[in-house]
């Protein structure tokens, strides 16, 4: 097994530049997920590391060895594809076993190989049939199969989950969580879910328009997120972003007047603010509670889910507001209700979308 | 579901089919007839549907009028498998090549190809005489087969390409990944999933073949012992009188063959031409 380090690789498909200088160290046996809205990437770079697609410019070093230029199979990586592309007119046991028949190798040693990794994966007594005979949590395990068989160096997995149901796909991110535990083995997983992100990562790299915006463990990323675009990204109801003005700055933080009036001493860095900036700050729903004090929300819709009840409403001039109360939480749709939020909560964002780093916040929980 | 018709669709759809298949058969009816009447009935007027003197006389006298009329329809059938053969030997890695790979005026290509189609062999017999007579080829099987090969492979590249273009191209690439060279990811990945669309084009190459053997036949071969059946149906032309009843039915004998392979590839051809569920 092995570490992957990726060292300023940039790509683009004739004058569109879909990535730009994008270097990361991933450990050995670690499980590294890239999470992205559609379109910013994570395929392209995971191929490049897979050796489908050739970097413009850049280097790919698989256990510290420069492999930029070798073939997939040289450099020890091995793919689980998003339609897990198994061969349809071969049976299980000949789609886990084809990288073995390439090698050409011996058939009791398939045998057993293909065995083994069939017992991993509950596809025993599947192995006689072929792929279209099976149910889609079924193809992908055949795919994931066919990827262990040859005891890769990497696992990469692109999207391997998103062509399965909702319900499915919470079962099979806890089989691969699983796998990744019995293979000990490094693995990188492309996903645009971010729950599956905060769930499978050991370490979460977050792309956007083709660049590296934060690159942390999931609770690095909840807690500290560098820009505003992670902030809104990771966590479920999403993080709220009010307009605000800084209002004071001094040594222990920013006094910032948000949208509507409301004034905040926030602990966060002030070192790159003056008063007067706009900035914004963001609240995550769930640090919110009903109080006394604080933000005026007129709330617009309810949703009830039983042990929450996240509440949408605007505050201010119109700014969007959502809030995940107690589940029996006294709410009315129509009503006006007032929330209190903990300063050290809050995050304060430039006008760049940079954070200024939070001063309070729990230091990182491995 | 989507062919769930009504009534009056459905007679309307069967009376369209009718029509259609009395084009395509009649011919094939008439010259049956023609083969089972006495000569001198085909010139009696007024024209009689049926007489009692019907006999398959014919099919016993063609061989003794044209002698070497089992010769000629194995020459027929010969020329067009060779043909068909060496077509699919170019065709496959040709069409393969079209549709995964890049490389410079691959449409140029492709549209000089198209363009070829659109000339018959006729118009180029001439220059086409000259070169096999520079091989040394005139008057051999290679006259009949290497033009026709030549002339049935653009139309066997557009066929096959498209075809392979359908076939998911991340199958191919999880087989690169997994160390397979293209040959071999040609060979158990992409051509048993092409299965029915080679029948196709294999198909469509032979009934070219045997199309377009007559005219090279009679210009580029002489050796009476090589000709195929077309060209060796005009000996029932006599000097005094043609033996029309005796070529019907040697015509029919001719494409008997051809017409049994086909009731065996049917299933494959009607796969093949709804193909596209190759994606799982
Ligand atoms: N072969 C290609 N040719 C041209 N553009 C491409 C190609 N592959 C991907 N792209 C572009 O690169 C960008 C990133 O694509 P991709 O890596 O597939 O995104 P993601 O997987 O994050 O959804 C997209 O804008 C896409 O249009
Ligand atoms: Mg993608």
């Amino acid at each position: 097994m092995a570490t992957l380090d990726l060292n300023a690789i940039s790509k683009s498909f004739g004058s569109a530049k879909v990535l730009h200088d994008i270097s990361l160290a991933i450990e050995d046996k670690e499980f590294v997920v890239f999470v992205g809205p559609s379109g910013c990437g994570k395929s392209t770079l995971l191929r490049i590391i897979a050796g489908l697609e050739e970097a413009t410019s850049g280097l790919i070093i698989i256990g510290g060895e420069d492999v930029s230029n070798a073939h997939p199979v040289d450099r020890g990586i091995s793919m689980v594809f998003q339609s897990y592309a198994l061969y349809p007119h071969l049976s299980v046991y000949e789609n886990i076993a084809f990288p073995l028949r390439v090698q050409k190798l011996d058939a009791a040693d398939m045998d057993s190989r293909v065995q083994k990794a069939a017992a991993i994966l509950q596809l025993t007594d599947k192995l006689q049939l072929k792929p279209g005979q099976l149910s889609g949590g079924q193809r992908q395990r055949v795919a994931i199969g066919r990827s262990i068989v040859r005891n890769p160096k990497v696992f990469l997995f692109d999207e391997p989950l998103s062509n399965l149901d909702a319900a499915l796909r919470g079962d099979m991110r806890v089989e691969l969580s699983q796998l990744h535990r019995e293979l000990d083995a490094t693995m990188v997983y492309v996903t645009h879910d971010q729950v599956e992100a905060m769930t499978m990562a050991d370490r979460i790299v977050v792309l956007n328009g083709g660049r590296v915006e934060q690159f942390g463990t999931p609770m690095e990323l909840y807690h500290h997120p560098a820009t505003k675009f992670v902030a809104s990204f990771i966590g479920q109801p999403n993080m709220n972003l009010i307009p605000a003005s800084v209002a004071g700055v001094d040594a222990s933080g920013v006094m910032v007047e948000l949208d509507g009036g409301h004034r905040m001493a926030l602990p966060v860095a002030s070192s790159t603010v003056s008063m007067g900036d706009k900035v914004e700050v963001g609240i995550r729903p769930e640090h919110v509670n009903m109080g006394d004090s604080g933000l005026d929300i007129s709330v617009n819709v309810l949703e009830r889910l039983g042990g929450t009840s996240i509440t949408y409403g605007t505050i201010g001039n119109g700014t969007r507001f959502c809030a995940a109360l107690p589940g029996d939480a006294a709410i009315e749709e129509g009503r006006n209700l007032t929330l209190c939020v903990a300063p050290e909560n809050c995050h304060v964002f430039d006008a760049n979308g940079d954070v200024l780093r939070r001063q309070a916040a729990p230091e990182m929980v491995a | 579901m989507m062919d769930r018709y009504t009534k009056l669709q459905i007679v309307g759809i069967y009376a369209c089919l009718a029509i259609f298949l009395t084009f395509i058969l009649l011919p094939f009816f008439e010259m049956f007839m023609a083969s089972l009447r006495p000569l001198e009935h085909l010139f009696r007027s007024p024209y009689q549907f049926w007489s009692d003197d019907f006999s398959f006389d014919a099919y016993k006298q063609m061989w003794v009028t044209v002698p070497l009329l089992g010769r000629y329809i194995f020459n027929s059938i010969y020329i067009s498998f060779m043909v068909t053969g060496l077509t699919m030997i170019f065709v496959v890695p040709a069409a393969y090549a079209f549709a995964r790979l890049q490389f410079p005026f691959k449409n140029a290509t492709l549209g000089i190809f198209l363009g070829v189609n659109m000339f018959t062999g006729a118009v180029l017999l001439i220059p086409l005489y000259r070169v096999l007579r520079t091989l040394g080829l005139l008057n051999t099987y290679w006259a009949m087969i290497v033009p026709g090969v030549a002339f049935l492979i653009p139309t066997g590249i557009w066929l096959l390409r498209s075809y392979l273009e359908k076939i998911p191209r991340e199958l191919e690439e999880a087989a690169f990944v997994d160390g397979a060279s293209r040959l071999y990811t040609l060979r158990r990945v992409v051509l048993p999933l092409a299965t029915p669309g080679l029948i196709v084009v294999g198909v469509a190459v032979f009934i070219g073949a045997y199309a377009q053997q007559f005219l090279f036949a009679i210009t580029f071969n002489q050796t009476r012992e090589l000709q195929p059946l077309p060209a060796g149906l005009y000996e029932f032309i006599g000097y005094q009188s043609v033996t029309w009843n005796e070529m019907m039915a040697a015509a029919l004998v001719g494409v008997l063959p051809v017409m049994i392979i086909f009731l065996f590839l049917q299933k494959y051809l009607v796969a093949g031409l709804t193909a596209g569920a190759v994606k799982e």
